[in-house]
């Protein structure tokens, strides 16, 4: 048997000291109240917490990171939590958190039955919104605020009389409403290779390029070479036949309203729909720059756009699988002697070894 | 953890170290017990089982009185959503991480050689993101309805549950499933190998309905569905398919979808690739021509060896796998009578048949298929024979009702070269050798 884990007190507490310092200040907590609050969610099955919060399954929980852990007034602990936190260890960041990452391993026989936030992140935040709640249940008012805005729309409307309800004349069943104009502008962006969809406006690859260096480099690379293992999105030309091919905007894609399509609802990543419809027009042209499709200087417009056709287009074709001989339905498989002599190995996974370890 | 890991024990053959094998065993279970850390007991308490009905000791575990014979256990309500046994800590999504860039653009795989029946729990269907998981109010979150329709619509959830709904279990495949195996063996183990696969009840609106609400104008021949997460995932589909079996699904094994599979709605489209299957669906748009998005031209289009792009192969072709043994779950009993587990499923429909062969494709017997017989659902198979000892190269080779065949490797390859990334539909191999252990190996 390997090594038991020590007890939780002795390897986590010791600790405690230099964890704190890896947590750092309390304007770590601020900011991440509000997502504590919904991540909280997970917890409020079995803690109370807010003015009136009483014990549950589990202890409630308001200014518990001003408590001496096992300790709140009549909640009945477990011995091993009990046993786990003395004498006296007082909740604070650190200690909450090495807790919480994985409760029932950190406290064998403890009554948490709960698998842990496994996230070190969202252990933070959790742990800057109990920190916001006072013995008395009272969220700190900053943070109330927060809160309650994010909330405001979920309030429960007055009750309304079935028979006062109006029915929509639409349709079959008369469900829904209808979408008004804005609405479909707001979501409706689909750009096709006619055409259709594409905004009025322009852009240049002058301008794309500055776009470019700032807000997509760091990822698809200077040259659009790919930085790491982020997508590559020039050159590549003519090697669909080689060995490895390299697939791109340039020498894959059959469609340039892919392009601005793709970067306008999708790009940059974690920041989607952050640019103007001209600057994905600027960006759009600096990607046919990268592939060397036009000049450094050349402009895209929505009159011009259809006109610039991708060198791959005609070298896509519609499904034929049907067509190979397995699939054909007319043949019935062999069941005996169907491969002369034994099977011998010809490929081994293990060579390679770049299967994920088991633990 | 040394005593627990998946690795295969020699097979002991006299009574000795048969006996010092169950009380090792014995022992360790349960101080692991005791302590709540006993993570990966499964395999080594399996094996151990398999021998003790040859030792002449009695087993402890009968003889005397375990602490679970005694003591209470928790109440109600300890786990208000219950979660699996501390056991089956190993029965886990698990990712690849070198495939990609960032988790949030990623994939991980289901654990299908840990699985049986042919429903997969919620928990354990595999994901494959391409902006993180949005978590999404239910009440915040709308659906649309526009272009070629009398009347563009909003619905909201609570508009949704109004509509009539339908159960129905369809597999979820991604194209790329079994796309690391073009070019040879490469990943040891068939969580991922095929685990881009789950299998699911699902609970929905079908799609003509919302589409009638809104009335489709007689140019209407193709739709875009497009997700309400930060990549705003579209595909485009046809008309005839979205009025056929489409589905818009709330609900997941009875009860609502889990935020990483869509919550609180997505597109259902049985038998096609999983990425047609958006997510988070905010809008249906329909048109008169497809709208070749990313992920129609640049992804999920089959590069060929001669440099030509099959693009819209969105059937699911006929496929198989021996789910165990398996490299992450090899025999571990020693010869004897064996059950051979597996999975089978055809985006055409039906699974007609499964069959099996030990030798490496020289000879395949049929396989038993058991449990329902959905449509585009996947179907289980066993295979239950003698073991004697000796090295297997185990096969799959699933027919359906159509009499589509799934293909050997080398005749995939033969046909389309290395380079298509999607739609490996391959007869997958595991060697097992006499020590039990099962390797993913290519056979000649
Ligand atoms: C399944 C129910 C359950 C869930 C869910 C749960 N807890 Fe607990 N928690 C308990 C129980 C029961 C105890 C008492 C432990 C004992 O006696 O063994 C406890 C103890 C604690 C304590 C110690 C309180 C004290 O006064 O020392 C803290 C802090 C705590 N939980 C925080 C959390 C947080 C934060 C979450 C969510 C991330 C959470 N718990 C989720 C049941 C739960
Ligand atoms: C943080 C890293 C990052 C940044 C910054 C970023 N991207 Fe991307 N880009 C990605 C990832 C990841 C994908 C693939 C997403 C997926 O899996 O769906 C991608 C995909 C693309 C693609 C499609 C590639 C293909 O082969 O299909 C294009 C085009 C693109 N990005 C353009 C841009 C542009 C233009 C910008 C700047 C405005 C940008 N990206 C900024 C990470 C980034």
């Amino acid at each position: 048997m390997s090594k038991l884990k020590q007890p939780f007190g002795f390897a986590i507490f010791k600790a405690a000291p230099l964890l704190l310092l890896i947590f750092g200040s309390n304007a770590l907590f601020a900011n991440d109240v509000e997502k504590g609050e919904k991540l909280y969610r997970q917890c409020a099955g079995c803690h109370q917490v807010g003015p009136g919060a009483s014990h549950a399954f589990g202890p409630q929980l308001n200014g518990v990171m001003e408590r001496v852990a096992a300790k709140v007034e009549g909640y009945d602990f477990s011995s091993a939590f009990t046993d786990a936190m003395a004498p006296d260890v007082k909740w604070n960041a650190s200690s909450l958190s090495a807790f919480l990452e994985s409760p029932m391993t950190n406290i064998p026989g403890t009554k948490m039955a709960f698998p842990g936030v496994k996230s070190e992140d969202d252990r933070a935040s959790i742990i800057a919104y109990l920190a916001a709640v006072d013995v008395d249940g009272k969220l700190a008012t900053t943070a109330e605020a927060a809160i309650s805005a994010d909330e405001s729309n979920t309030e429960k409307q007055p009750r309304v009389l079935a028979a006062d309800v109006e029915i929509p004349t639409h349709g079959v069943f008369h469900l829904g409403r209808v979408a008004l104009a804005e609405e479909v502008a707001a979501w409706d962006i689909d750009v096709r290779p006619d055409g259709e969809g594409l905004p009025k406006g322009s852009g240049d690859a002058v301008a794309g390029g500055i776009i470019y260096d700032a807000q997509c480099a760091a990822c698809h690379g200077d040259f659009g070479e790919g930085t790491g293992r982020w997508p590559v999105l020039a050159g590549g030309l003519g090697t669909l036949t080689d060995e490895r091919p390299e697939k791109t905007i340039g020498s894959y894609w059959p469609y340039l309203s892919t392009v601005y399509d793709y970067v306008r609802r999708a790009m940059p990543f974690g920041n989607a729909r952050s640019l103007s419809d001209d600057d994905v027009y600027s960006v759009t042209a600096y990607l046919m720059y990268l592939n060397d499709l036009v000049d450094e200087d050349f402009e895209l417009t929505s009159d011009n756009f259809v006109e610039f056709r991708l060198p791959n287009e005609e070298n896509f074709i519609t499904d034929n699988r049907s067509e190979e001989p397995y699939f054909s339905g007319a043949v019935e498989p062999c069941m005996t002697d169907c491969i002369p002599g034994v099977a011998t190995v010809s490929q081994r996974a293990r060579v390679l070894d770049v299967t994920p370890d088991q633990n | 953890m040394t005593d627990f890991d998946n690795d295969p024990k020699p097979i002991k053959t006299t009574a000795n170290e048969l006996n010092k094998d169950v009380i090792k065993n014995t022992v360790s279970r349960r101080s692991a017990i005791k302590s709540g850390l006993a993570l990966m007991g499964g395999t080594a308490i399996a094996a151990s089982t398999g021998k003790i009905a040859n030792a002449n000791t009695p087993d402890p575990l009968i003889t005397e009185v375990q602490d679970w014979n005694r003591y209470l256990g928790d109440g109600v309500d300890a786990r208000p959503y219950g979660m699996p046994s501390q056991f089956e800590k190993d029965a886990v999504r698990r990712d690849v991480a070198w495939l990609t860039a960032d988790a949030k653009s990623s994939v991980n795989f289901t654990p299908l050689h840990k699985l049986e029946g042919v429903i997969t729990p919620n928990g354990l269907c595999f994901e494959r993101h391409h902006g993180g998981i949005a978590e999404i109010n239910p009440t915040d979150h709308r659906l649309m309805i526009n272009g070629l329709v009398d009347t563009p619509l909003v619905f909201t959830l609570e508009d949704l549950k109004r509509f009539p709904r339908e159960n129905k279990v369809y597999f979820l495949e991604c194209a790329a499933n079994s796309g690391m195996e073009w070019r040879g063996a490469q990943l040891n183990g068939c969580q991922f190998t095929h685990g881009m696969v789950h299998n699911v009840m699902y609970t929905g609106v079908p799609l003509k309905y919302l589409l009638a609400e809104a009335g489709v104008k007689t140019a209407g021949k193709w739709v875009l569905p497009e997700g309400g997460d930060a990549s705003h995932m579209t595909r485009s589909i046809p008309l005839e398919k979205c009025l056929d079996d489409c589905l818009v699904a709330t609900h997941m094994n009875g009860e609502a979808l889990r935020p990483e599979q869509g919550y609180p709605m997505r597109l259902v489209v049985p038998g096609w690739e999983g990425n047609m299957w958006v997510k988070w669906l905010r809008r249906i748009e329909i048109g008169d021509k497809p709208w070749h998005q990313r992920e129609e031209t640049s992804k999920y289009t089959d590069l060929l060896e001669d440099g030509l792009a099959r693009r819209f192969t969105w059937v699911m072709d006929v496929k198989s796998v021996i789910t165990n043994p398996s490299p992450q779950a090899p025999i571990n009993h020693g010869k004897g009578h064996t059950v051979l587990s597996g999975l089978a499923w055809s985006g055409h429909g039906k699974v007609k048949r499964v069959d099996v062969s030990i030798d490496g494709g020289r000879n395949w017997k049929p396989a038993r298929l058991d449990g329902p017989s959905w449509s585009r659902s996947v179907h289980r198979f066993y295979y239950d024979f003698n073991w004697d000892g000796s090295e297997m190269f185990l096969q799959s080779r699933a027919v359906d009702e159509f009499g589509h065949v799934q293909p050997t490797k080398d005749a995939l390859r033969a046909e389309r070269g290395v380079n298509s990334i999607y739609h490996n539909n391959s007869i997958q191999t595991w060697h097992i050798k006499p020590d039990g252990s099962a390797e993913n190996v290519e056979v000649s």
